[in-house]
């Protein structure tokens, strides 16, 4: 069957997406067929932007069209704190939170010597370098309570001892709202390990 | 926990069939090659929503159908549980009084079961691996916790080896990064340990009074741990790590060397002794045969003590490689609590008593006849 090469160019661009096999990416190209011609410009342009304009932060590794990004420059943030997260979108659930006011450290991944990933090719020298001075106070680890998650937070923690800062890790256990009742088991025995007094 | 019937359809060599089970004992006698099995594996099914034979559950579905279908009425101290599973090439449904239950594990424990097959004599005979499957297996029907557990250890075991990999090539450096891989294992470690220990003082109990009263008073079983650490079942938390924490930094030179960890829970075994001997060397068929069968029957009381429900049993093709009289004890031993279901060839050795109040089912190429 002949198809346009434009339209199995578009195919096969929508297919590159996570997620997206050739029947979505079909509908997809379709549809941007039948777009307003400024729409699909506007579209055009949003993605090349994003990939052009967009880099990591220096400072945090936060993405930024600015750098440092819009985080760091804020004065009104709490500059004794960093909270040490392993991507981008924690980040931004943190962010949701409207209720953490200090500085981020992304990590980019976790380690993890299974894919090669070890202290070197998370952003780990770059974190050490912001310590150096007297201002942060406190690191939060929140990375995730899976093996690779804990073992960075324990690794981290102990790199950072000789600089005498509080280290904290994030609580984990029940979710808020949830009743006992519908927890699985093992949320559970987590959670009565990590019980504290009141 | 009593089976009142059993309905299959489309299932392994079976077309259709409708069994009342009555009684609490069930025994499916016929010559090898015609469905016995085939039934008693569908109670597992039933119960555990897979199959021990085999991990492929297309193979359960009778040759050429789609779908095979298994249900089974279970009386619950009076309460009644209707329990279905619904095979097809798809997949697998499981539900329970008609509400199908997205997760399995919220479906597993309707149903207890214990089995008690041939290759179970594997527990005694075959290699640790199969040892440490047991027990996980038991301990996991009752906490999940534990399950968890040993999948972080899995997950936890790939990482160190890997690391002591690279570590060996000089592909990294960070030996600090192993110590917080130390760590990590050590932690669930102990975990693990006291779990199974404590899992293993009452299995042993259980098994010693059950091989006493199969063996006539003649065998005194011991189950025992055997760890890969210098550890021992009455060390607080802060001794079990330690003594982990010496033998790593005593063997961290070897296991960077094999590339691979070489002690833990991932490399303990379980000794079974009857009168002192070790049976893995020194036991004949017959009493391996026996110890393993009073390690099911110590689960049994297990499941019973953490549930408050004796799970059913069902004995696969076991009778015909007892003696007489270990025959009759054992099914003595289980009377009255534990409803069973039997598969054998023959119904010789079994005592006039017994088959008067059991159920007999002759099986034919996949059809079922109450004998009368």
């Amino acid at each position: 069957m002949y198809v346009p090469e434009p339209i199995s160019k578009l195919i096969e661009g929508f297919m590159r997406l996570p997620g997206i096999g050739p029947k979505t990416a079909g509908r997809l190209a379709f549809f941007v067929l039948s777009m307003e011609e400024e729409d699909v410009l506007d579209l055009a342009k949003a993605l090349v932007r994003a990939k052009r304009d967009l880099r990591t932060c220096s400072v945090c590794g936060n993405i930024t069209d600015q750098d440092p990004c819009y985080i760091c420059t804020d004065q009104k943030r709490d500059r004794s704190v960093i909270c040490v997260v392993q991507d981008t979108k924690d980040l931004m659930a943190m962010e949701r939170t409207r209720e953490y006011n200090g500085l981020y450290h992304v990590l980019h991944g976790a380690i993890s010597p299974i894919e090669g990933i070890g202290p070197d090719e998370l952003k780990i020298p770059d974190l050490l370098k912001r310590l150096s001075d007297d201002t942060v106070q406190e690191l939060i680890l929140a990375t995730n309570p899976n093996i690779e998650g804990e073992a960075t937070a324990m690794y981290l923690s102990k790199l950072v001892k000789p600089f005498g800062l509080k280290v904290t890790r994030i609580a984990h256990g029940l979710p808020v709202g949830g009743d006992l009742e519908y927890a699985d088991e093992v949320t559970l025995t987590k959670a009565l390990e990590g019980r504290r007094e009141i | 926990m009593r089976v009142e019937s059993l309905e299959l359809k489309q299932y392994r060599n079976i077309a259709q069939l409708e069994l009342a089970c009555p009684e609490e004992l069930h025994l499916f006698v016929g010559p090898n090659a015609q469905g016995k099995t085939n039934i008693l594996e569908s109670f597992y099914v039933l119960a555990l929503g897979k199959s021990h034979r085999t991990r492929s559950h297309k193979e359960l579905i009778r040759f050429g159908e789609h779908r095979a279908t298994l249900k089974a009425k279970v009386k619950k101290d009076e309460q009644l549980l209707r329990l279905e599973v619904q095979l097809s090439e798809k997949g697998k449904k499981v539900s329970r009084n008609g509400v199908e239950q997205p997760k399995l594990s919220r479906y597993i424990g309707s149903l207890p079961a214990v089995l008690f097959a041939p290759e179970d004599l594997a527990i005694v005979k075959g290699s640790p691996q199969i040892r440490r499957r047991f027990l996980d297996m038991e301990i996991g029907q009752v906490s999940p916790a534990y399950v968890h557990n040993l999948t972080q250890l899995g997950k936890l075991l790939s990482q160190r080896n890997s690391l002591l990999k690279q570590l060996a090539q000089k592909r990294v450096y960070q030996s600090e990064l192993l110590e917080v891989l130390d760590d990590q294992l050590i932690q669930l470690s102990v975990h693990i340990w006291k779990k199974r220990y404590r899992f293993l003082d009452s299995l042993s109990e259980w098994a010693k009074k059950i091989h006493w009263a199969i063996t006539q008073d003649k065998e005194e079983l011991a189950v025992e741990y055997l760890p890969s650490v210098a550890i021992s079942p009455r060390m607080e938390d802060g001794d079990l790590a330690e003594s982990l924490r010496g033998e790593l930094k005593r063997l961290r030179e070897k296991e960077l060397m094999r590339g691979t960890t070489l002690i833990g829970p991932h490399r303990d075994d379980l000794r079974l002794l009857a009168n002192g001997l070790d049976l893995h060397t020194f036991g004949s068929q017959g009493q391996q045969r026996t110890a393993a069968l009073s390690l099911k029957l110590a689960e049994i009381e297990l499941i019973y003590q953490e549930t408050g429900h004796y799970p059913i049993l069902l004995l696969d093709d076991v009778l015909s490689e007892l003696d007489d009289s270990r025959k009759t004890h054992l099914l003595e031993a289980i009377r009255g609590r534990v409803q069973t279901f039997v598969t054998t060839t023959g119904l010789d050795g079994i005592d006039a008593e017994t088959l008067t109040r059991a159920r007999i089912y002759q099986v034919r190429q996949g059809t079922i006849q109450e004998q009368g």
